[in-house]
């Protein structure tokens, strides 16, 4: 009785597990294949991107009315991001760099620029039309590999990443890696699809980089242009790093030596407290500070913030204007810019944060100006009735002024800054000093926490 | 015995019931003062609005517990606000103040206009919880950074979301409700704060064998993170 019970109630048991593994495996299984769609999907749809780029690239090339040109040169751009977007899609084993990517930006990037200006009525150069057809020579070997990978992932069962190394391989029984090999030179038929384009990678890695200008050419200052020159040791760095604190409220303070940062903007970083400080390794200013200590409830408004903030700037021997604040609830963030003969220098931008318990800084960020701040020669600009007259006549202008404002690509332009409204929305439009051409527009948002530039 | 009715009681006793249930039933957020023990909508409304901005509450159930006062407490002490884990007038307008949306000139509403820092905080929180502020906002930066880099993505999803990019993203700790503190840091970086150095990568040197990740050109140590080119 008691056997045939057991036996029953294990029976039981078993069937349910069985069940449950059974309906597991098939939920799995069906998650396997939505993530295999995904990953088809993203891949062919990279193909046919990149194949439809190859064939715009060419036309953008060939075509010679500027409107043919404006056309092609957009949809190049926009192929580009759909393929880039598509790439960044497909599975990979790990991290790095990819020259793909890399390629699909710059490819997208220039013919945007050179669209804009064509559609502005300007030329693209012989120089230009060499680099366009040197982005489509690269592009053809890229294009063709894909489409190989496509046509093999249908018949080989190519995977899409390199399976894990077995025990044997890792023991070094197995010769060497596709993607070493693939350096080397002597290209193995690759097993996966991301092996595959590792290899492009690799093969494209080894080209020249292509020179052009645009927004994405070049990473951020190469080099800051504003520190003062020669260089400050160790000791040098402490004393400015206490005299910057000792100005920000810490009376009789020792900073503790944290260690060097290496970057284009190298620093000396010390510890205070919860006090966080660099120092340049060139010219030894401060270029940036934060205080990490818990902020007490407020006891100043944001007015009395605002003149602290001013008296510390004094203090700090910097004299800017204030342009803009953002409200963080314990602390503001207050922006303020260089000024030069009235005009607003808007790269040469300093930060400062004012605590609302007591009105101390608890953070300072000068990076931007010492990334970009250089002696510059204005070009001449047009009078200010002349640019108001290039704004749309029902444009209520409120403020305006001189200012020199950054564009993409590290570029600074001279323009006339217009704040006004136009059919209930309020913007910000730039309009190049010199020629009047419109150079930027932002729209003005208001946020919980402050005015957003859109 | 004679059983009087009189109309005019009976109306005012259900009135007075009446208006009192609505009150709680109906009550809207700041009509009272809100603390431990207080129970209704009201408080779904104030758990609401504190998940919101980051201060995480596990269940929003209406009741107002300890997670909830916890949160209150955070809230207050993040935005200068006296300290005292009661939801009152102060608190409450302060919250309904953040959690609005953005406006253009003339007030028509545009939505919160956070989308991309919201999804950037989430990253913070899961790549750098436990972190100093700092590295956090240095963190939301490397993300920022690849933006303008050849070699990345250009949104801050596909970044965020690009294969084997984000260990958070592959266990999924990319999914958990962003803290204050991580949502602070992301609003930072975008306002164009980079703690970094214009680092594109950042990795645990006590946690990472990675060979790649190791031969990148090395900026700054930030708490436990090491930032690179």
């Amino acid at each position: 009785m008691h056997r045939k019970f057991w036996i029953g109630a294990l029976t039981v048991a078993l069937l349910i597990s069985l069940g449950w593994g059974f309906n597991e495996y098939r939920l799995a299984g069906d998650y396997r294949l939505d993530a295999e769609n995904n990953n088809q999907r993203a891949f062919n749809d990279f193909a046919s991107h990149l194949d439809q780029l190859e064939t715009d690239l060419a036309k953008g090339d060939v075509a010679s009315n500027p409107t043919q040109k404006i056309l092609y040169l957009s949809q190049v751009s926009s192929k580009s991001d759909a393929a880039l977007k598509d790439f960044a899609q497909i599975p990979a084993e790990q991290i790095g760099l990819s020259y793909i990517g890399q390629f699909l930006v710059q490819t997208g990037d220039f013919s945007r620029t050179l669209t804009q200006r064509v559609a502005g009525g300007g030329k693209v150069s012989a120089e230009e039309e060499k680099t366009l057809r040197d982005m489509h020579e690269r592009l053809m070997p890229v294009n063709q590999k894909v489409q190989d990978l496509i046509v093999r992932m249908g018949t080989e069962n190519l995977v899409w990443t390199d399976p894990k190394p077995t025990i044997r391989k890792r023991l070094g029984f197995n010769g060497t890696q596709i993607a070493e090999a693939a350096a080397d030179g002597n290209v193995a038929p690759s097993k996966s699809v991301r092996s595959g384009l590792d290899q492009l990678d690799v093969s494209l890695q080894k080209l020249p980089p292509i020179s052009y200008t645009g927004e994405y050419d070049t990473r951020v200052v190469a080099k800051p242009l504003g520190l003062p020159t020669g260089k400050v040791t160790r000791d040098q760095a402490q004393v400015t790093a206490r005299d910057f604190l000792s100005k920000v409220g810490f009376t009789n303070n020792t900073p503790v030596f944290a260690g060097d940062s290496q970057s284009a903007l190298s620093t000396y970083t010390w510890n205070y407290k919860q006090a966080y400080l660099e120092v340049s390794h060139q010219g030894g200013v401060v270029t940036f500070y934060r205080d990490q200590r818990s902020i007490e409830p407020r006891k100043l408004s944001k007015e009395q913030a605002t003149s602290k903030a001013k008296v510390i700037m004094q203090s700090l021997a910097w004299q800017m204007v204030l342009t803009s604040s953002e409200d963080f609830g314990a602390y503001i963030q207050f922006d303020f810019i260089a000024e030069k003969e009235g005009v607003r220098i808007y790269p040469d931008k300093v930060r400062l944060m004012i605590a609302l318990d007591n009105g101390q800084a608890v953070g300072f960020d000068a990076v931007p100006y010492y990334s970009f701040h250089h002696s510059r020669t204005l070009p001449a600009q047009m009078p200010m009735d002349l640019a108001v007259g290039k704004l749309r006549t029902d444009f209520q202008v409120s403020e305006r002024r001189l200012a020199v404002i950054a564009k993409s690509g590290n570029k600074e332009v001279y323009s006339y800054e217009f704040r006004g409204k136009y059919q209930g929305e309020e913007y910000l439009i730039y309009l190049n000093a010199a020629t009047g051409a419109e150079e930027k527009i932002q729209r003005i948002l208001k946020t919980p926490r402050g005015e957003f530039l859109q | 015995m004679k059983v009087r009715i009189r109309p005019w009681g009976v109306l005012v006793i259900g009135l007075i019931f009446s208006i009192a249930l609505s009150g709680i039933a109906y009550g809207a957020l700041g009509d009272r003062l809100l603390g431990k023990g207080s129970k209704g909508q009201e408080v779904i409304d104030l758990q609401q609005k504190l998940e919101q901005l980051g201060y995480v509450i596990e269940k929003k159930d209406g009741k107002f517990g300890s997670k909830t006062e916890a949160a209150i407490r955070l809230f207050q002490k993040e935005r200068g606000l006296r300290v005292d884990g009661l939801a009152g007038t102060e608190t409450i307008n302060e919250l309904r103040l953040l959690t609005g949306q953005s406006t253009n000139t003339t007030g028509k509403a545009v939505g919160n206009k956070n989308v991309d820092t919201n999804l950037l905080a989430r990253c913070v929180n899961a790549e750098a919880r436990g972190e100093p502020y700092v590295g956090q906002v240095a963190v939301a930066a490397v993300i920022l950074n690849r933006i303008t880099d050849p070699a990345f993505p250009k949104t801050i999803a596909d970044i965020i979301y690009q294969p084997r990019a984000f260990s958070s993203v592959d266990d999924g700790q990319i999914n958990l409700p962003p803290s204050a503190s991580a949502s602070r840091a992301a609003q930072e970086a975008v306002n164009g704060s980079d703690p970094s150095g214009g680092a594109v990568f950042f990795f645990n040197p006590d946690k990472t064998s990675n060979k790649y990740i190791w031969s990148r050109p090395q900026i700054k140590k930030i708490g436990n993170h090491m930032f690179t080119k």
